[in-house]
């Protein structure tokens, strides 16, 4: 063919063309999976924007420690107290810069605040203090009070999500992040690829990466294909079909967990013996290796077992098909409509295989003699029957989603997920309800307790859910690059963390 | 010629706006951009001052008004999702398929019209049945496959070209390569068919008699005639490329219109599907034009 021809004829131009990767470089090109559409600081809790911006650009008063235990250290806070139960005291770092020059003080925290809560952007940080009246106070140039209605017991771990920039910074989304991080941006061509370089007035220790260029490609197969050859450094996330080199893939949990809500207001589902089939329906150990890769785990709870509280007295429902059946035939004699068709909803590309996955578990329902129908929507349709208002007439529904927290505390998932007034939540009990707030209101093992008796409580007495798997994702590493990816790596990835071989 | 011109504008102006309208509805009938742009767990009051901020609580009617109004001074809207003007956005990408399409159709047309004329020559000839085969093939073949199929044997095995991504002349071959194969074969078989029947017109036996040597034959006198179908269909090609090539520029990296368009459909930026739709449209209009004209020059019994 023709086209060959032209083709071999054009690759002596490809020669000279192709860029040259010297084997000591400290350059480094990350390829992400998604196209990153905006490069706002206080965006950088969308897994997308915060690999480019958090703690590279733009940093945050703490940070939360995802490789050890040390729970939450300082970065741009030296120190932080309680002064009383409402009220914190954060002690800045003194001397660090802004990568435009401008002096890092409490003015610009406080204006950092105030631009995540501004009416003029849809900045996505504030989420986490919703319901919450934070009120900064400057006390002197480096120091800053927040006082907090309610009582807020894990601001400081809250602060490890808000970005800090410059107090001339306007409102309204910016293209152009400035920050006190180690890197600035350099170069954003969109669509095509960001260029961090290494600042020399950085205040911290001096990372060994000089200059990060990050690119995106939606193709897993590319992804792997340009790590493979040299192309690209790291890729945080391909998937489980193209991990196939030991010596460059490395799998890590992405913080991810896969569960099936229950609809607990809609018969049959409301009540506790069909939820508890549904349960021992599912053969949990058939997906692991199959359809979904060997590291996943099986989940009792919402949130990864690095959480605080994680309960490990919970055990997972054995797989028991004849104890479910004997489960539903006892609801269906007491008059409960077992038979009614129960609607699965799942979401196109959530994960790799995820319609797979919901074909097997709606059959296993089927074996135990349940009438499951599969629906799988796009995103904005999905959005519609996963998050409150529930559509009228929807009949009874499992909505099969994933939850990413790997934040460290159940706090930024329980009221939202199990909260009589949650957003996403499928269940109505005033225990839980109460529970929850004690919790968000507690500290220390007070605190603990009382998430670990909630996660029991919501698994073995309401039954308010199908807990599958906490989910692993693949990154590819460039064997000259010495990284490990942690929970954290789907939410950021710190340039700082990145050594050379 | 003007009249020509005025005649297709004042169609092409309709159904744009027709376009315009049923998109701006049907798009924002279909999902809300809110649940899509912020977190699952954003609050509430996040959710209503986002609604407020993109216009989002008034009226159907009134949005379209506000719309319209802002369209007349040549203002599309912000993204959304891009926090910058739509248009800037689309344009940017079109750019970049715009070319992708310049040079593919450029390089199908040249292929396809010499090697098909040289197979309709000799038709069921050893050439005319290897190019027909080649070109079947691919006509047929689906386009992620053999993306993929290339990068892996011309980027990763032989380590020729760079798997994907711009930035130098190597990185347009294997796109360029992919999308030529399937309007390279469709259109070959137009040509091919096409001349066949050319070939056995009356003008073409004259020539044979009065001695004229068989390249003039194809090349002037019969390529001419059988040139109007290939226009029509590579009309067709080109139009699917200007639409963006979606698998293309998705697996290569590409930021086209295509991908662009899938997206915001997706996340329901409505300002950017409406933007991309009417700079496509624009340059489908600019080429059917260009198409009739070349019509009248071929042929010129035809008058508009």
């Amino acid at each position: 063919m023709k086209g060959k021809l032209l083709l071999a004829g054009a690759m002596c131009v490809a020669m000279y063309a192709m860029p040259a990767y010297a084997k000591d470089s400290k350059d480094v090109t990350i390829v992400l999976s998604e196209n990153v559409d905006m490069l706002d600081p206080c965006m950088s809790t969308r897994s997308n924007i915060g690999r480019v911006i958090l703690e590279n650009i733009s940093e945050t008063l703490t940070e939360l420690d995802v490789r050890g235990d040390k729970g939450v250290m300082p970065r741009l806070a030296k120190s932080w107290e309680e002064v009383n139960d409402t009220t914190w005291r954060f002690h800045l770092r003194e001397g660090v810069k802004f990568s435009d020059g401008s002096a890092f003080d409490a003015q610009d925290v406080k204006h950092s605040f105030e631009r995540t809560f501004s009416d003029k952007n849809s900045c996505e940080v504030s989420r986490y203090f919703g319901g919450i009246k934070v009120t900064p106070k400057i006390i002197d140039e480096h120091t800053i009070d927040f006082t907090t209605d309610p009582a807020q017991p894990i601001l400081p771990l809250m602060m490890s999500l808000l970005t800090i920039v410059p107090s001339d910074t306007p409102m309204e989304f910016t293209r152009n992040p400035v920050g006190t991080g180690p890197y600035k941006l350099t170069e954003w061509k969109p669509g095509q690829q960001i260029v961090l370089t290494r600042r020399d007035d950085y205040w911290g220790k001096k990372p060994a990466v000089e200059q990060a260029t990050y690119v995106s490609r939606e193709d897993s197969t590319v992804r792997a294909a340009m790590v493979a050859k040299g192309e690209a450094d790291i890729a945080p996330l391909i998937a489980m079909q193209d991990a196939t080199d030991p010596k460059m893939d490395i799998a890590y949990p992405n913080s991810e967990t896969f569960y099936l809500r229950i609809d607990n207001a809609m018969a049959p589902l409301n009540d506790k013996r069909v939820r508890e089939a549904l349960n021992l329906a599912v053969d949990r150990d058939a997906f692991i290796g199959t359809l979904l890769p060997k590291g996943v785990q099986k989940a009792t709870a919402i949130v990864p077992p690095t959480t605080l509280g994680w309960n490990p007295d919970i055990k997972v429902p054995a797989y028991d098909p004849d104890k479910a059946k004997k489960l539903l035939a006892e609801a269906k004699a007491d008059g409960v409509p077992v038979d009614t068709q129960i609607t699965l909803v799942g979401r196109t590309d959530n994960f790799p295989n995820v319609t797979e996955v919901l074909e097997a578990l709606r059959a296993m329902y089927e074996d135990v003699g349940l009438n499951v129908k599969l629906k799988m929507y796009e995103v904005a349709e999905f959005e519609n029957n996963y998050s409150k208002p529930y559509p009228e007439n929807r009949g009874p529904q499992l909505v099969a989603a994933q939850h990413d927290n790997g934040r460290g505390d159940p706090v930024f998932s329980m009221y939202f997920k199990y909260d009589s007034k949650g957003r996403q939540s499928g269940i109505s009990d005033p225990h839980v309800d109460d529970l929850i707030a004690r919790a968000t209101a507690a500290t220390g093992d007070e605190r603990k307790k009382l998430w670990s008796e909630l996660f029991a409580y919501l698994h073995d007495d309401v039954v308010a859910d199908v807990l599958l798997f906490h989910m692993v994702g693949f990154a590819r590493v460039n064997p000259r690059i010495d990284f490990t990816p942690t929970i954290a790596t789907n939410s950021q990835l710190q340039l700082s963390e990145i050594g050379f071989k | 010629m003007s009249r020509l011109f005025r005649q297709r504008a004042v169609t092409s102006l309709f159904s744009l706006l027709g376009l315009i309208v049923l998109v701006f509805f049907l798009s924002r009938l279909t999902g809300d951009p809110t649940s899509l742009f912020l977190p699952i767990d954003a609050t509430d009051a996040m959710r209503e001052n986002f609604r407020e901020l993109h216009g989002l609580n008034d009226p159907l009617l009134l949005q379209f008004w506000h719309y319209i109004v802002d369209l007349t001074h040549l203002d599309f809207g912000e993204s959304i999702r891009k926090a910058r003007p739509a248009i800037d956005v689309v344009i940017e990408a079109f750019g970049w398929t715009f070319q992708l399409a310049i040079m593919t159709m450029a390089l199908v047309a040249f292929c396809a019209i010499v090697l098909g004329s040289i197979a309709a020559f000799r038709v069921g000839g050893k050439f005319d049945r290897l190019v027909s085969l080649v070109s079947l093939i691919g006509a047929s073949a689906p386009d992620f496959w053999i993306a993929i199929v290339a990068i892996v044997i011309f980027s990763i095995n032989i380590g020729w070209l760079p798997t994907s991504g711009t930035g130098s002349i190597a990185h347009w071959i294997l796109p360029i390569a992919v999308l030529f194969i399937r309007p390279f074969g469709l259109i070959l078989q137009v040509v091919r068919g096409s001349m066949i029947s050319a070939l056995g017109s009356a003008y073409v036996k004259t020539a044979k008699a009065k001695g004229v040597k068989n390249t003039p034959i194809i090349f002037v006198h019969t390529l001419r005639n059988a040139m109007l179908p290939v226009i029509t269909v590579m009309g067709d090609q080109a139009a699917a490329l200007l639409n963006g090539a979606v698998v293309v520029e998705t697996i290569f990296g590409f930021p086209g219109v295509g991908k662009l368009m899938i997206d915001s459909i997706l996340q329901r930026d409505f300002n950017v599907i409406l933007a991309a739709i009417m700079v496509t449209a624009l340059a489908i209009f600019i080429m059917n034009l260009l198409i009739d004209v070349a019509y009248l020059f071929l042929d010129p019994r035809i008058r508009y």
